[in-house]
């Protein structure tokens, strides 16, 4: 029995607020934990098959060209190998998120350096991979390859659907009291997920599956099947666990594919491990941005204007391009507005999402803009931010579903002690440290994805929840366990969920942080059939009925689950659905950053010292796994703002950082302590849970609240991101005279 | 087919070295990141199962550290406080499995110019010694490492075991380190200093070295010159100008520009020497 909602209105019932158990929300720790801490949950590498081979890609040296041929001959005569593959059906790069069809094809064709071409399969993984680094690859440059968004002759894509303009944004910069038009830029940003991407395939008789690290499984399995050209009911993708994505495992990849054609082909299990070089490389990265930001303002700091302009990259022919600007139209007001958007064609690595693709690296250098304009108009940065939030989305003209950006303004300026900072900049010595702070907001777009789910409650009164959606270290496990065992009334312990597996109803797949509340939807809605059949069985109103530590309780009545049953099994699905509801309103989740810093004044060197985050998602379902998500999305925004940056060869365009001694992620060194508040909120637009995402949230601005700190501790403005210690030092020489 | 020969005793290396042909392979820190994605062609020495090339010992005065040592025993080992800034370095190269792996002797024959151990050793007055069919030799550190990723190692030689003579394991030293994070990074910068002071605290002897900053980590001669005779204490500093840096010829590259490294080796010698004269009273680098 499947049961089913689209969202197409408010759910006015606020059903979890009903329960008993009492573990929604709560900082529970993952029913996986033990497993993932004692080394015995299974990630994609761990569960090899008997007799399996072990393939290694080999990769173009060129920017672009044709792939004529390969020696095999002289690698296959190597010990150990069985096979050196060349097929058509290879893929260029993995598919965008949700493609669900195979991206290009062909390893004939080359786009990219470290495109793989080739893979040599062989009996042990050292065999294969002295195979492919043997391997002589016979290719045919092309020349005019375009590696750089700048490069001459590079061509540029001005898409029409992604241009936007209302009012007269110039004549509202020349009436500005006060304005900013300035060029920000980010570089190439990795995913570096901890577990490096592989695949394991293997086929009995038509049917294959595969033990991969992948996000969305339901679209990965559609994806793997038309790369093969076979039916995706023969096709069966297993993920139970996943050692981080943050937006590289959302398609399916080169080493699926590669893998499913060799274990064809050699009829034994094939596995096909990356190594972290090959991921930087082979994998997806975050497009560079150069980012034109312009704000009018009155005498008073109220936004009459913004235009934000884009320039991103990605490989010919790739639909996706780095959304910068997906939050501009709504966030502040302002009625002359520019939104511009242009790609540039390039031959690099393929440009694709990376954690809360657009406003990561969009809300921060408008949020950089913002300080500068606070700056300028000599008002509070907190202050011109609560002066232009909107009533409504400006551009749209639709209701907010609800907003708590100045609740998280107002109450993260509280805590943190926002009124210690000094205006101007460079005011706090502390020795050789320059002492300053920043803030900046925090918003991200909300989104519901179709999701289905199915919940069993055993005679015994054990329940079981089934969906093939992923944990990818997000805790997907822990939430959908704790909204089961909320709604049908039993301890944790009786709950089990299983995830990651074709076979089990398609949930929506962790991306865009709307796994929590998709697949908890479709988990609800499932449970809500159940507590129906229940009440069927007791014989009691809906409204009446609650469920509590196994049993049933209504009036003076109370059950165990098991005498209600009597030794049957219920057994319903929930079916979530994206609706018109986004349409009618604007869903998105807000915050606030504030982050201390010192900065060297010998040495330019950049610590931050203290650093909070003030975050609105809804209903929070588990407080513990929500607070660890900010903590990493802040993290990552220390990253962004302060060291990582990917270098690209101007010749060739290869990934000159391609491992993590030069990509530098901060290490625990780096980060201090970071406190994380999560606003009460429930959005009744957005599901029955009135819960939002917040994968994402904490990293939609960070960089900015950091980087508006190392300008009020020196007065330094660094508009070309990371700020690494050499700019900061160069700006301070430059004002220091 | 290249061959692979993993011996037991330095006597079994350098005859195998005298055939010719071989690389040694030590902790293969360095050497397996630069195969980059070529087949290993080489003939491979791996000199991992000598134990007598490991730890660290006294002979007659002089400590002497075994090639093969690794970074997380030279942390570990008791030694004098003029070690401090070795071991200082030693706890920054790379992260602690890099540490558990990578040796000395790599660090210096692999010659990189950000190599973290060459300054903390140069202050030692630091000798390696080599030995070959042909004999033993020593060779001050400053006459092995010749060069970006050039030694003075003949083809036959094996590095044994880098000696510390006992008149420059006196007095105390400091190490700083400039990354771009602040751990698990290769250096932009880095200063080792010794300071020996007489009974009333003058710089009695002093050595500092300065890594990263040139293709080969450099002694600042003329500024150790300067400052003996002076008190050990931060009015020393004063003495510190832009002539005696003029040995240094830093390079622009990813990791900053090449005017960025010049300023920061006055800065971090300077700390360095605070450091060692123990006045740095809560300045200097905070973690
Ligand atoms: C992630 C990472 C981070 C790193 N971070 C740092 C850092 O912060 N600072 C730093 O200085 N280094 C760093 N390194 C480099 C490296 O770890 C050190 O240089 C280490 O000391 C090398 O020692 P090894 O034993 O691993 O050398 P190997 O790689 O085994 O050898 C290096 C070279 O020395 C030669 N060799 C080794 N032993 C002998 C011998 N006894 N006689 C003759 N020749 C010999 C080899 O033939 C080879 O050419 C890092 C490396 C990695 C992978």
């Amino acid at each position: 029995m499947t049961v089913h909602i689209r969202m197409d209105d408010r759910v006015e019932a606020d059903r979890l607020e009903d329960m008993a158990q009492g573990v929604v929300g709560k900082p529970l720790d993952r029913p996986d934990g033990a497993r993932k801490a004692s080394g015995t949950a299974a990630y994609a590498m761990d569960s090899l098959p008997d007799g399996a081979c072990f393939g290694v890609l080999a990769r173009a040296t060129i920017a672009a060209g044709r792939l004529e041929g390969v020696d095999a001959a002289a690698v296959e005569a190597l010990p150990g190998v069985r096979a050196v593959i060349v097929d058509e059906r290879m893929l260029r790069n993995p598919a965008q998120g949700m493609a669900g069809k195979a991206p290009v094809q062909d390893p004939h064709e080359i786009a990219y350096f470290g495109q793989p071409v080739a893979l040599v399969v062989a009996e042990s993984f050292e065999q294969a991979r002295h195979g492919a680094i043997a391997l002589v690859l016979r290719l045919e440059a092309r020349a005019g390859a375009v590696v750089g968004p700048d490069d001459a002759g590079v061509e540029i894509e001005t898409p029409e659907k992604k241009q936007q303009s209302s009012g007269d944004l110039d004549a509202a910069m020349r009436e500005a009291v006060f304005g900013v038009d300035q060029t920000y830029t980010t570089p190439v940003h990795a995913s570096a997920a901890m577990e490096p991407h592989a695949s394991i395939a293997q086929w009995d008789e038509d049917r294959l599956t595969l033990r991969g690290s992948y996000q969305m499984l339901r679209f990965n399995r559609a994806e793997l099947a038309d790369a093969l050209g076979i039916d995706e009911k023969n096709v069966r993708i297993l993920a139970p666990f996943v050692g981080g994505g943050f937006g590289s495992k959302l398609g399916i990849a080169p080493e699926a594919v590669a893998a499913a054609i060799a274990a064809q082909r050699l009829g034994v299990p094939v596995a096909v491990p990356m190594s972290r070089q090959q991921v930087f490389e082979g994998v997806m990265r975050r497009s560079e941005t150069t980012q034109r930001i312009r704000l009018a303002a009155g005498a008073d700091g109220r936004l009459t204007g913004i235009g934000h302009e884009a320039l991103v990259s990605n490989l010919p022919g790739e639909k996706f391009s780095e959304p910068v600007t997906q939050a501009t139209p709504f966030l502040y007001r302002g009625e002359n507005r520019v939104i511009g958007h242009r790609i540039a064609r390039v031959n690099r690595t393929c440009a694709g999402s990376v954690r809360a693709p657009g406003e990561a690296v969009g809300v921060t250098m408008l949020e950089i803009a913002m300080d500068e304009l606070a700056a300028a108009a000599g008002i509070d940065p907190v202050e011109l931010r609560l002066r232009n939030i909107p009533d409504e989305d400006p551009t749209q003209q639709i209701p907010f579903s609800s907003h708590k950006l100045a609740e998280a303004l107002r109450s993260g300026a509280d805590r943190f002690g926002w009124d210690r900072r000094r205006t101007e900049p460079g005011q706090v010595r502390d020795g050789e440290w320059l002492v300053g702070m920043g803030m900046a907001s925090a918003v991200r777009v909300n989104m519901l994805v179709e999701a289905k789910a199915r919940v069993s409650l055993s005679s015994d009164g054990h329940a079981l929840v089934e969906t093939d959606m992923t944990d990818i270290g997000t805790g997907t496990y822990a939430i959908l366990t704790q909204i089961a065992a909320e709604m049908l009334g039993l301890p944790m312990d009786r709950v089990e969920t299983r995830l990651g597996d074709t076979d089990l109803p398609p949930g929506s797949g962790s991306g865009g942080s709307f796994g929590a509340a998709s697949n908890g939807t479709a988990v609800f809605m499932a449970c809500e059939e159940i507590r129906r059949m229940i009440c069927e069985r007791f014989g009691c109103e809906a409204h009446d009925l609650t469920l509590k530590d196994g049993r049933a309780i209504a009036g003076n009545r109370s059950v165990p689950l098991a005498e209600i049953l009597g030794g049957e099994d219920l057994v319903a699905e929930g079916h979530a659905e994206p609706g018109d509801a986004e349409d009618k309103v604007r869903q998105a989740t807000y915050g606030s950053y504030f982050a201390e810093v010192g900065v060297n004044a010998v040495t330019g060197e950049t610590r931050v010292r203290r650093m909070l985050g003030v975050f609105a998602a809804g209903r929070i379902l588990n407080a513990k796994t929500a607070r660890s998500q900010c903590l990493g999305g802040m993290t990552f925004g220390i990253g962004m703002a302060l060291t990582e940056e990917i270098f690209h060869d101007p010749r060739d365009g290869h990934i000159v950082n391609r491992d993590f001694a030069e990509y530098h992620l901060p290490v625990n060194a780096d980060v201090p302590q970071i406190d994380v508040v999560l606003l009460e909120e429930r959005d009744a637009w957005a599901n029955p849970l009135q819960a939002k995402g917040i994968g994402e949230l904490g990293i939609c601005g960070a960089a900015a609240a950091v980087v508006n700190a190392i300008h009020n501790a020196t007065g330094v403005r660094v508009r070309d991101l990371p700020a690494t210690l050499d700019k900061v030092l160069e700006g301070l020489e430059r004002q220091g005279g | 087919m290249p061959r692979y020969a993993r011996p037991s005793t330095p006597d079994e290396a350098i005859a195998l070295l005298a055939e010719g042909g071989w690389t040694i392979l030590a902790g293969g820190t360095d050497f397996y990141p630069a195969q980059g994605a070529r087949p290993i062609r080489d003939d491979i020495l791996d000199i991992g199962a000598i134990e007598a090339l490991r730890g660290i010992r006294e002979d007659k005065g002089d400590i002497v550290i075994g090639a093969a040592t690794s970074w997380t025993e030279i942390v570990r080992a008791r030694l004098p406080m003029a070690f401090d800034a070795l071991k200082a370095a030693a706890r920054e190269v790379g992260s602690v499995q890099i540490q558990n792996t990578g040796t000395i002797a790599g660090n210096l024959c692999n010659a990189s110019p950000a190599a973290d151990g060459v300054p903390a050793l140069l202050v030692l007055d630091a000798e390696v010694e080599l030995a070959s069919t042909r004999g033993i030799r020593r060779l001050p550190l400053r006459d092995f490492v010749l060069g970006n990723r050039r030694t003075a190692r003949a083809a036959d030689e094996l590095v044994t075991a880098i000696r510390v003579p006992t008149a420059s394991a006196a007095g105390r030293s400091s190490f700083f380190k400039l990354g771009a994070r602040r751990y698990l990074v290769i250096s932009i910068a880095m200063a080792a200093v010794r300071v020996e002071t007489d009974l009333q605290g003058r710089i009695a002897r002093c050595a500092i070295a300065v890594g990263a900053c040139s293709a080969v980590a450099r002694r600042l001669e003329r500024l150790e010159a300067d400052l003996v005779g002076r008190p050990a204490d931060a009015a020393a500093l004063g003495v510190i100008g832009e002539r005696h840096f003029d040995g240094l010829a830093p390079i622009d590259d990813v990791r900053a520009s090449a005017v960025y490294r010049m300023e920061a080796a006055r800065e971090i010698v300077g700390r360095a020497l605070a450091d060692a004269f123990g006045t740095t009273a809560g300045q200097g680098v905070a973690a």
